[in-house]
């Protein structure tokens, strides 16, 4: 097969499974029960996991697979896991009302699609593998810090900033062209693994000593 | 070999005081190995002053003069806070305040948030700079909840939550950075993200990315550093965390913060000119002086009140950056030295106050120079010197970065700084001498002040003192080297 057309089928499939990245985060964005965003969360995971797979059999990049295998084990397997052990611990099952409405925030999560691919712009070239799933990346950390600022859950908070990670992680593999040193994935991963077990515990006993999971309760500290 | 040790023995400490189960012998390990750490770090300025830049394991640490500058705050701070814990938390277990659970808790993490903090200024590599900082805030915010109360569930979930999704902003500056070298000569290996390599082809770096990956990298580790208007975690995290832990935040972790946000200026000045990043960090920086003023003025809450002056302290280093020319970039080293000397005596004073008295609060507290003599005076001491006061030594870098933003011919900027600094001075002045001076609300006899934290005290005051006349030659070498490398003077 001709190089530069793999190039071309390659760069077709990551952006295929990019798009589908953000179908998924705006199915987050508008989904309440708490199980099934976690679901949701696994299947973007597993889309990162299969991006990250491609890149690294077209740059031939061993460290690339590595990255794609660790995706693999910590986002799509162990951390749902976790989190799903917490939610059924802590017992609750559904977010509550949200601060806007689900036609509202799909219509805010329009327009910072439109400003992640204004950002984006640019620094989109169809020269390289991947580098037109930017605007992706950026939309999915906007879309992140909405959700962020959504939702009350202290869990649905911990799942929004791990999507924000997912678009990081996306721009990583995808913009650098074939990802970052191994010590520095590494790193990443390790602290996100970490970072989700912190915050486990922490919601863990906010549920205990507060009767709730509503971070809008957490407002005693003030001036 | 001294870089490693650095890393290896807080580790290594708190491996071992968790494996420990006794409280002599989580006092002994951590004021040990902190002792180690601080004489290393020393040991690591002082090569540096006379020698230039050391690197270890092929380059991936490396310790130039910045480095080592801020190695030598965190060895100090963390040296000083450990001997200060001692007395404190064996105050709060003989009062039933806390269990030995939580105390086994304090002592295992504390030499791990050190060992991440001293990772930061040595890790050439900048997404491991990235790791560390992250690493930082996830071994710090088990202390912060450490007293298990609400209050302190409420301050940790802010501090991790607010910093994590900063912190995923800087990472994402970091990759940028990253891409804006991808294709360069000599960055395709694995050099591609170490400072010391991007640094030398700083001029060849995509400008597009860079613009969009500092604008990233300084909202990051800007708000990990408490600058306006990311800064909202602060107040809450330095109020309820124990005081030791709290003061290695205030004034040692924000070095770290800070020094990120120099490193990357570097890299941005030399790709974008001084214009774009200068005014960026002069915003901010100004920024957060100004918010800070009016919850100074009213702040009912003495432990508060410090973190509201880590804002104001994080603003001016900023802004002395963002000023630039030499005399900006020696004020913000300078700064980021007496700051970071001076600041764990603040910390102390609060604490002492706090555990005598039982309350954070200024109504109920008077006349501490009648009860408490040493923390009363000494409070006072503090509080000059943390508003710059002449002959304190932070008055010296204020004014420095002062003169910097006139010569860059700022007048505005230059305005709004000293009505910021002035009217913060004035305020903490009416606070303090109310809290320090005045008439007790209950006379009480004056009572024994606890020898620990007394002498952790008494050095830091003996060091405070000293910087305003004098600073030593190996440490002006150092701030010299550092205004170089920011400054990007030849």
């Amino acid at each position: 097969m001709n190089h530069s057309v793999s190039i071309e089928i390659g760069s077709q499939i990551i952006m295929l499974l990019a798009a589908l990245m953000l179908v998924l985060q705006l199915l987050l964005v508008v989904q309440r029960m708490l199980l099934i965003n976690i679901r949701l969360f696994a299947l973007q995971s597993l889309m990162l996991t299969a991006i990250a797979t491609v890149v690294a059999y077209y740059y031939n990049a061993t460290h690339v697979y590595i990255v794609a295998v660790l995706t693999l084990v910590g986002k799509v397997i162990f951390l749902p896991w976790l989190l799903n052990r917490l939610v059924r611990r802590i017992n609750i099952v559904q977010e509550i009302e949200p601060l806007f409405n689900a036609p509202t925030s799909m219509l805010i999560c329009g327009g910072l699609t439109l400003l992640g691919y204004l950002v984006a712009r640019p620094f989109t070239t169809l020269h390289k593998l991947g580098n037109n799933t930017l605007a992706i990346a950026i939309t999915l950390l906007l879309t992140g810090f909405f959700l962020m600022i959504n939702r009350r859950k202290a869990i649905s908070q911990v799942l929004a900033l791990l999507t924000i990670e997912n678009g990081v992680m996306l721009a990583a593999v995808a913009l650098t062209t074939y990802g970052m040193p191994l010590v520095v994935e590494l790193g990443i991963f390790f602290d996100v693994m970490v970072a989700v077990m912190v915050l486990g515990i922490l919601v863990y006993r906010i549920r205990e000593s507060f009767d709730s999971m509503d971070t809008s309760k957490l407002d005693q500290l003030k001036g | 070999m001294e870089l490693m040790l650095l890393l290896i023995v807080p580790l290594a400490a708190g491996l071992l005081c968790f494996a420990t189960n006794s409280r002599a012998g989580w006092e002994r390990l951590n004021l040990g190995a902190f002792a180690v750490v601080a004489g290393l770090a020393f040991k690591v300025a002082g090569d540096v002053a006379a020698q230039g830049t050391v690197t270890a394991l092929g380059g991936f640490l490396r310790a130039d003069a910045l480095s080592a500058l801020v190695l030598a705050l965190i060895g100090f701070v963390s040296l000083v806070c450990s001997i200060y814990a001692v007395g404190y938390f064996r105050r709060d277990e003989s009062a039933g305040k806390i269990t030995r659970a939580q105390l086994r808790r304090y002592y295992v993490l504390t030499p791990l948030f050190v060992g991440a903090m001293l990772l930061v200024p040595l890790a050439d590599n900048l997404g491991v700079m990235w790791v560390a900082i992250e690493s930082t805030t996830l071994a710090s915010v088990l202390l912060v909840t450490f007293y298990n109360q609400k209050t302190s569930f409420e301050a940790g979930w802010k501090y991790i939550i607010i910093g994590s999704v900063g912190i995923s902003l800087a990472l994402f500056g970091t990759v940028f950075t990253y891409y804006a070298g991808v294709g360069l000569p000599g960055l395709e290996t694995h050099g591609g993200m170490n400072w010391s390599v991007l640094v030398g082809v700083a001029d060849k770096l995509n400008p597009q990315a860079m613009r969009l990956a500092f604008i990233l990298v300084l909202l990051g580790y800007g708000t990990k550093a408490g600058l306006a208007p990311m800064h909202t975690w602060k107040p809450d995290a330095y109020a309820e965390a124990p005081v030791p832990a709290a003061a290695l935040l205030g004034a040692g972790f924000i070095n770290c913060a800070i020094y990120a946000i120099m490193r990357f200026d570097v890299l941005a000045e030399k790709c974008l000119g001084h214009a774009f990043p200068g005014k960026l960090l002069a915003g901010f920086g100004v920024a957060s002086i100004l918010v800070a003023v009016p919850f100074v003025l009213v702040q009912r809450n003495f432990r508060r009140l410090l973190a509201y002056s880590s804002i104001d302290h994080a603003g001016i280093m900023v802004a002395g950056l963002g000023f630039g020319g030499k005399l900006g970039a020696m004020g913000a080293a300078l700064h980021m030295l007496f700051h970071g000397v001076t600041k764990p005596l603040m910390f102390f004073c609060a604490g002492n106050v706090q555990q005598h008295f039982g309350t954070p609060y200024f109504r109920k507290v008077h006349g501490v120079m009648h009860t408490l003599p040493w923390t009363g005076g000494l409070f006072l001491v503090a509080t000059l010197a943390v508003t710059g006061t002449p002959p304190f030594s932070l008055f010296q870098s204020e004014f420095n970065i002062l003169s910097g933003a006139l010569a860059a011919d700022r007048g505005w900027m230059a305005f709004l700084f000293i009505g910021g600094v002035v009217t913060i001075f004035a305020g903490f002045l009416v606070h303090m001498s109310k809290l320090s001076l005045g008439v007790p609300a209950q006379p009480g006899p004056r009572v024994a002040e606890c020898p620990w934290k007394l002498s952790a005290m008494a050095i830091v005051a003996v060091a405070v003192i000293g910087l305003g006349f004098w600073l030593p030659g190996p440490l002006y070498e150092l701030v010299r080297q550092t205004t170089q490398i920011i400054g990007g003077a030849p």
